[in-house]
Order: structure tokens, then sequence, then C-alpha cells
């Protein structure tokens, strides 16, 4: 079963932590977003290996863009 | 409303079915404590009193096995006596849920007697804490019984909706089962209607007991039991960093008694009952893992609710703030963030119970006064040192202040102008002194003090025979 996790607000891509292919558990980060001059970590809630990650840094997301794959 | 019944009732007994009330009635309560109120018959409803953690407790539970819990005229006077008992009784109303709604064979008879249920539990609204467990489909008139209580509590097998599959199918066309119509998944995450989701209906049934037990044996604070530990030792170095707010509040509370509820519901805010010096408490605060921390439409609608709820039994509230501002954007506008932020002062703004702020970060504009500032009548604010209360970020406020004169600076040596321009900002204009100076905070307080700190204040107001001291809001507690 894959898991896509999304983007939740507008936000630029600040750094990748997780590389792809990584094997995660649940809670780990895989990258770090910059908003509302904040920087929030986006975890993955399932273990599993990360199998897409879709953003590079510096790239800009909008709310429900899908910045990986958890499968 | 509608549902597909047999015209005559299935037969009793039916000892070996685990949907059995009787069953389902005495895992709710202490053993032994279980007295039924109602007969156990075909009505489809059976209704009894017992103990929760010695609370003494009213409870009703469908009983699945008669034409699938369906709801007539004999099931809904099971649940008015049982609403008129727990009023007599002033105590906690358990539902245990498991019904296809109104009985069709009744017709007219069968929703006027749901009518009556959904009037029973609207006048006991805010004076009995009222507990709902959805422990199979819910539908009709068996989903807006729980949706009127004060927290839902569903079972994996739990399914929540107003119109089953095939009614969706034939109106609109969609094609969709009943787990994804109103499973855990859509009631937990999306609608917000249900609070708390359970793996098992043994996990379920002990929620609702963990809730009856704050709700209905409050307690009562003492102090020498609130140990002191450092607080910020669960936040990151960096100011700027997100976090999750769970391990602060599993702290701050005591041990292992939190229940979080609408945990997957706009998570960028938290709502947790638990005790805090042996009493139960509230707890409010900004997620900054999700969304930043930011308030929206939905969070401020879920804090809203539980404010009023908490108010409504004289639960006492502590706000923990550490909140970047509104989530701007077209989205959020359109959804109402306006009217159903407005929910929130409206909330903070007339509730009566002591409520005490802890403002551990920031708190930035008009969100600062949203999370129970000073100005709503917070009953003692605190803030931990190095905090900052302000219109925005202090480097924000000042690219907006001196926008010309950073224009006019080289690029190379910009970054340390803003930041030297932002320390004196923030000097002047949003530090934690200055905060302090106006008294929009009371107190500066070490986080390695916070737990005594809140303590006391929360005594102080408990014990507060004035007038002013009154610790029950007079209003019911509408699903906001």
């Amino acid at each position: 079963m894959s898991h896509e996790i999304a983007a939740e607000m507008v936000a630029n891509v600040l750094t990748l932590v997780a590389e792809q292919g990584a094997v995660l558990e649940a809670g780990d980060t895989i990258l770090i977003l910059e908003s509302m001059k904040m920087e929030i970590p986006v975890l993955t809630e399932t273990k599993g290996t990360l199998v897409d990650l879709r953003v590079s840094v510096g790239d800009v997301v909008q709310e429900g863009d899908v910045l990986a794959v958890v499968s | 409303m509608t549902t597909t019944v047999p015209v005559k009732p299935a037969k009793l007994p039916r000892e070996d079915d685990p949907r059995h009330p009787v069953k389902r009635l005495s895992a709710l309560f202490d053993k032994g404590s279980l007295q039924l109120i109602t007969p156990d018959d075909l009505s489809g409803m059976l209704a009894a009193t017992g103990t929760v953690d010695g609370t003494h407790t009213v409870a009703f539970c469908s009983d699945p096995t008669v034409m699938g819990g369906a709801m007539g005229h004999d099931g809904c006077k099971v649940v008015v006596e049982a609403y008129e008992r727990a009023m007599a009784d002033s105590a906690p109303i358990v539902g245990l849920w498991h019904s296809g709604g109104a009985r069709l064979a009744e017709g007219v008879l069968s929703l006027h007697a749901v009518g009556l249920i959904f009037r029973a539990m609207t006048l006991a609204s805010g004076r009995v804490p009222q507990i709902s467990v959805v422990l199979g489909p819910a539908a009709g008139g068996a989903a807006y019984g729980p949706a009127l209580t004060d927290a839902v509590i569903l079972g994996p097998e739990g399914r929540i909706f107003v119109t089953g599959p095939d009614v969706v199918r034939s109106v609109t066309g969609e094609d969709v089962d009943m787990l994804r119509l109103g499973g855990p998944e859509p009631h937990g995450r999306r609608s917000g209607v249900v609070h708390v989701l359970a793996d098992s209906e043994a996990h379920a049934i002990g929620e609702a007991r963990r809730l009856a037990s704050l709700l209905g044996d409050q307690g009562s604070l003492v102090i020498d039991d609130v140990a002191d530990v450092d607080l910020a030792a669960a936040l990151p170095e960096s100011m700027r960093r997100a976090y999750d707010v769970h391990p602060l509040l599993d702290q701050l509370l005591d041990r292992g008694s939190g229940v979080e509820l609408h945990a997957r519901w706009a998570p960028n805010i938290t709502t947790t009952l638990g005790r805090f010096g042996g009493r139960a408490v509230g707890v409010i605060a900004n997620n900054p893992l999700r969304l930043g921390g930011c308030l929206d439409s939905a969070s401020a609608e879920k804090a809203s609710r539980f404010v009023r709820m908490c108010d409504a039994f004289g639960v006492p509230l502590i706000v923990v703030v550490d909140v970047p501002g509104y989530l701007p954007g077209v989205g959020q506008e359109w959804d109402g963030v306006v009217r159903r932020g407005a929910k929130l002062l409206h909330a903070f703004g007339e509730a009566t119970v002591p409520r005490v702020t802890l403002v551990t970060r920031k708190a930035y504009g008009g969100a600062y006064i949203a999370m129970n500032a000073r100005a709503l009548g917070a009953t003692r604010v605190f803030a931990w040192p190095g905090a900052e209360i302000a219109v925005m970020g202090a480097v924000a406020a000042v690219r907006i202040l001196h926008r010309r004169r950073l224009a006019e600076t080289a690029p190379d040596v910009r970054p340390q102008i803003e930041t030297e321009l932002a320390a004196e900002h923030e000097r002047l204009a949003g530090g934690v002194e200055k905060a302090a100076e106006i008294g929009v905070i009371d107190e500066v307080v070490e986080p390695g003090r916070t737990r005594s700190a809140l303590a006391g204040a929360l005594a102080r107001a408990l014990t507060d025979d004035s007038p002013q001291g009154r610790t029950r809001g007079p209003h019911g507690n509408i699903p906001l």
C-alpha cells in the first residue's frame, strides 16, 4: 500500500532530509518546508520505503501538491 | 432516515450475540453495578444505570438484534426515559449506538419519536455530560443523535451517515461504500463529526468510560501533586523550527490522563481533556507541526466548541499558545474564516470558567487575541522568557516599516541591517517585557516553574467565591 504525502499549505521546499529509497519509520522526517516564516518538518505517518520524492530544494508547492510517496 | 426492516421483529432471546445490549452495557459499567431501568424487550433500545470508575452514570444501548436496532416509538421512549433519569440525577449519560435509523414500518410516528430524543438531548446540553459511542451503522436519526452530544466515539465498525450508499447512488450517481461514506477516515479527518477513533469495541467503550469519568467526576486540584518539570525540553532550539506539541502536553498534564478530541481533524490546534493535579481540565494548544500552528476556519471552530463544552461543565481551561497568525488565502476567506473564527472570540469572551494562558514562543496578530488573550478575559496570562507578542514577527514588521530604507541598502549588508532593525523593533514593540508593561502578560515564568504557576493561578480562581468567581457557563453546547 502506498501513501501520498501532500503539502498542507503553500510553502517553499527548504531542505530534503530523506533520500529516495530510504526506509522510514512512522514519524520520520522526509523534508522541511518553509511557510509563515517557520520551518515545518513533513513527517511520514506510515513506515515504508520512500519510493518517490517529487520536489527539490527551492520549489514552491501549493496546498494539496504531492511531495512524496511512501510504500 | 430510511431503513429496510422486516415488519415483524426478530425474536428474543439472543444471549450468544456479542451485540446484545446487556453485554455492551455491562462492558461500560463497573463490574456488578449495572441495573436496568427499562425492560429488556423488543423496543430496540435498553436503558440502565451503573457506575463508571465509581461515578453514577446513565446509559442506553441500541439493540441491533431487533430489526437492526431501528428506532420506533417504544425504543425512543427508552432513550427519553434515560435522559429524564440523567437530568434528575445530574449524571453523565452514555449512548451506545448501532441502528439503521427510524423504523420505516411505523411511519411518521417513529420520526416524531426520534425528534423527541433530539429535544431531550438539546435540553440536557451543557447540563449533564453526553457521550456517544457508535459501534455499528448509525444512519439517519441514529446519526443525528450522537451528533447532538458532547463527544462522539467511533468503533472500527461504526458508520455514520444521513443517507446510505444505496440512496446516494440512486440520487447522485456516486458509487461509495459505507466505510468511505461514513467510516473512521471521513469522520476522523474530514467532517469533524467524530471526536475519538477507537480500534476495537472494547477500546471505544474504554474511551467512553474515561470521558464520563473526566466530566462526571472532575475532582479537586491538589497543588502539592503538581510537580515542576522543564516543559521547554520538548521544544526545538530554533524559534523558527516547527514541532509537535503533544510531548509538551503529555508533560503538562498528569501522566497518561489525556484524552484528545478531534485529534485528526483540524490538527493545527489540539483539544484535550485530562487531569492536572488530579482535577479535570481542558487544554487547547496550537500545534506548529501542522500548518505551522496557524489558526484557520476549521481549527477555530473546533476550539470554540471545546471551550464552550468545558465552560458549560465547569472544566477549567489551560491555553498553550504558539501561533504565527491566521492562515492566509482565498480558500480560507471563502471558507468563512471570519465567521468561523469569530466563534472562538465569542467562546472565550463569554467563558466564565477559570482559564489561564501560557505563551511559549510567539503570539502574533489577530490569532494572539483569539487564543484567550488578556482582552478576552483570561484569568491569568503567562509567557516564557523570550516569547514574542506582536502584530507580526519583528523581521516581517521591519520589512514593511522600513521598506524604503532597506531597498536603498546594498544587498550584502541588508540582512545585517534587517537584524538590527528587528532587534530594535522588538525592544520597542514586541518583546515580552513590553507586553508585561502594557499589562497583557501578567507574569513571565520559566518553563521549569510553569506547572506550579498554572496550578496556583487555577487554584486561586477555583476558590474565588465572589460573583466574578462563577465557574460554570450558563449555556448549552451546540455542536458548532
